[in-house]
């Protein structure tokens, strides 16, 4: 089962601006999620987003190469772990984004019964978080 | 995060909860509360509880026959975790369009 989740993605612009982007809770905030965030290995961070609630501690701060924190949704009691890389090329900057441990939800034994039906699964994305986390908020 | 979500993750991070509703899944037919205390250390009372909150998160169904209460395993509400999972998939991809735009904007 695939446990990680990789995603690469160019952007035309400075590695300062992207690490900026990823690192800063104003910036943050603006595209990602609202956040206290600061990027010191040890800073435990809380992101919001209406009534979910993700905290997690950096434990990877390399400026402006490498970003790791752990990945917490609060309730769930399951680990991940986020990692945002930054590489600089002749486009401008090449980001790749891990987001590891998924088979962490919510345990080995369980995710064998719950991926049995579940083989190249991956790619079939239903809709998005966002829109989820939305519609579940009015359903509750 | 639904409410019953929240459930289902509670009622499966503990590890007797998860070792009933494996043995209830395994059998694939209802088992009594006798039975399945049976197969544990803890008292029956424990079990009951244990068995309560299976119950609430929607992964047993219950029913009762004379005195006793007899529990099946249901799978359906793992599926709305797996759903969940796969939705990280276009959460990020969204995400990281989102930061193009975001960079974009800031360094015309």
């Amino acid at each position: 089962m695939k446990d990680v989740i990789k995603k690469e993605y160019q952007y035309s612009h400075k590695i300062n601006s992207v690490w900026n982007a990823i690192s800063d809770p104003d910036e943050i905030s603006a595209w990602f999620i609202k956040a206290d965030f600061k990027p010191e290995v040890g800073y435990k961070y809380t992101f919001t987003h209406e009534q979910t609630t993700i905290n997690g501690e950096v434990i990877e701060a390399n400026p402006v190469h490498k970003l790791v924190y752990t990945w917490i949704v609060v309730g769930t009691g399951v680990e991940t772990t986020v990692s945002w890389q930054l590489q600089e090329n002749e486009q401008g900057t090449l980001l790749t984004l891990e987001h590891s441990g998924i088979s962490n939800y919510p345990t080995e034994d369980m995710a064998a019964i719950m991926f049995t039906n579940f083989s190249g699964g991956w790619d079939a994305c239903i809709t998005n978080l966002d829109k989820f986390l939305k519609e579940s908020t009015h359903a509750s | 995060m639904p409410h019953n979500l929240n459930k289902i993750f509670k009622s499966i991070a503990d590890p007797t909860r998860r070792e009933i509703f494996h043995l209830l899944v395994l059998a694939s037919s209802a088992l009594s509360i006798t039975q399945i205390s049976q197969h544990f250390e803890i008292s029956r009372q424990g079990i009951t509880k244990h068995i309560r909150m299976l119950r609430d998160a929607g992964l047993i169904d219950m029913t009762e026959k004379g005195r006793e209460h007899f529990c099946l395993a249901n799978v359906k509400p793992l599926k709305a975790i797996q759903d969940w999972v796969q939705l990280y998939e276009r959460f990020w991809d969204n995400k990281l369009k989102s930061l193009g735009d975001h960079l974009d904007q800031k360094n015309k």
